[in-house]
């Protein structure tokens, strides 16, 4: 089987611009949580908070002919893609654009696009839309606009499964290469939807926290949203040493069930499924595991289900494992959840520095593992994995491996 | 019984699909078989018939009985006739 390996990583999110700087305040335990600042969500009964996107200048990175036509998704993905390929040093010149897939997760859509356009026509009654408002709002929008910027001609196109999208993605990518369709892969996901009516959606499902993020904790209200992208160029082993590329980390196994059961409501048989065939497919025993990045969202529901899961799939080993969610840094980025966690996992392999579990406050006896309590921790870790369960009962799992 | 827990009744039989009989105040709504989603459409449900803004803290699906919701929702009905 082609072993796979992660030579390229770009993020932003509301802890910074690029992956060093995200990485840093998640070992700082910086959170990036806090007041919505992008509309008046005075009225919102969930607290109006978010960890949104700061001080994000397009212009730094868009000439603005391009700009037209992009939703700040695209503008979130094009920049941690440009990040990823740039750190990896690959080029798609040649046979390479074809042997190339990008792969882009993502869980709504171009949604300030979307409601600026449904403003103007209900509020402000307009009969003229803007014209690059589809290929703004779609959700391919991402991949196509990679694509185009870096000239990649292989399979491309967006996988959708909520707050799973990036980790889908990235298994996605994974057996692409596996199965010699393609010899590397941009891959990752995005999200920008911290838009008035997708928050007052939320709010009405009863799972935002109005004080803030504290996944694992006794206290816990809810999950707080966010936004941005991460992506990584993925490549085969030979193909990154041929090249001479620095190898971050293998990316090992992966792994994905379906619950089919509630469309909200998580279940542990399905979390503990997807975890169990990522650590098969990765030819790794649960106690080769030393890191975990929860899906904690921070819903007294999901922490506890994932809880159990994390004991009948680790059995003994569960209360060895460092696990942590970095949501409370970041935020919930639904479709680009997966992909900044992998940003932390790949942190932890590489630097031996855990990163905490914000905001707890004291233990629920529901969630009785080790969560990494606000404070990073030095830790030598040689495998770990990242979960991410979604809504409509969708996980993918992601294991690492760290290299030499 | 008052009219409130009454309406509040009959919002959650129509929901669940069960005798009215069957809901006694000291039911839980997972006692009845209402839960998740939809147990946030009944919430969501009271709210658009009476007009009112339930807070999470008052909707304990779990824990909190039938009766507890009326009295929430009675609560916040007289928070909006004095205002």
């Amino acid at each position: 089987m082609r072993r796979i390996v992660i030579t390229g990583m770009g993020a932003i999110c509301a802890l910074g611009h690029d992956a060093p700087s995200v990485w840093k305040a998640m070992t700082e335990g910086v959170s990036g949580i806090g007041p919505l600042t992008r509309f008046d969500a005075s009225a919102l009964r969930s607290g109006g908070i978010a960890a949104e996107i700061k001080q994000f200048d397009p212009s730094r990175y868009f000439d603005e002919a391009r700009l037209a036509f992009l939703d700040p998704l695209s503008q979130y993905a094009l920049v941690a893609a440009r990040e990823a390929v740039e750190q990896s040093g690959i080029s798609f010149d040649g046979e390479r654009a074809s042997r190339t897939a990008v792969l882009v997760g993502v869980g709504v859509a171009g949604e300030e696009t979307r409601e600026g356009l449904y403003k103007r026509l209900y509020e402000e009654r307009a009969t003229r839309f803007h014209p690059l408002g589809i290929v703004r709002i779609m959700t391919n929008a991402p991949a196509s606009q990679i694509s185009m910027a870096h000239g990649i001609t292989g399979p491309t196109f967006a996988v959708a499964s909520a707050c799973a999208s990036s980790n889908h993605a990235i298994a996605q990518a994974a057996l692409m290469i596996r199965a010699g369709l393609v010899d590397a892969a941009v891959v990752g996901g995005a999200e920008a939807s911290l838009t008035l009516g997708l928050m007052r959606a939320w709010e009405s499902m009863r799972v935002l926290a109005p004080d803030t993020c504290r996944p694992f904790s006794a206290g816990r209200k809810g999950l707080v949203l966010g936004e941005g992208s991460a992506m990584f160029v993925i490549e085969t082993l030979e193909s990154a040493q041929a090249r001479g590329a620095t190898i971050l980390c293998e990316l090992a196994g992966t792994g994905m069930s379906a619950d089919a059961g509630d469309i909200a409501a998580p279940s542990a048989v399905g979390a503990a499924a997807a975890m169990s065939m990522a650590l098969r497919d990765a030819g790794l025993a649960p106690e080769a595991i030393g890191y975990v990045n929860a899906h904690g969202t921070g819903t007294v529901a999901n922490d506890s289900t994932e809880t159990r899961a994390l004991h009948s799939v680790f059995g003994t080993h569960a209360k060895a494992l460092a696990i942590s969610s970095t949501k409370p840094m970041h935020g919930h980025a639904l479709g680009a959840g997966g992909a900044l966690e992998l940003v932390g996992t790949i942190g932890a392999l590489r630097d031996g520095i855990v990163p905490p579990t914000l905001h707890y406050l004291e233990p629920d006896p529901a969630c009785d593992l080790d969560y990494v309590p606000n404070v990073a921790r030095e830790k030598k870790i040689d495998a770990a994995i990242s979960n991410s369960f979604a809504f409509g009962g969708l996980n993918a799992v992601v294991a690492v491996k760290r290299m030499g | 019984m008052s009219n409130v827990q009454q309406e509040t009744f009959d919002i959650i039989a129509k929901q669940a699909k069960i005798e009215l009989d069957t809901i006694k105040p000291e039911s839980t709504l997972k006692d009845l078989g209402i839960a998740s989603l939809d147990a946030i459409e009944v919430i969501f449900d009271i709210e658009e018939h009476f007009n009112i803004n339930l807070p999470n803290e008052d909707t304990d699906f779990d824990g909190g009985t039938v009766g507890q919701l009326v009295e929430a929702i009675e609560r916040q009905l007289a928070l909006k006739t004095s205002e």
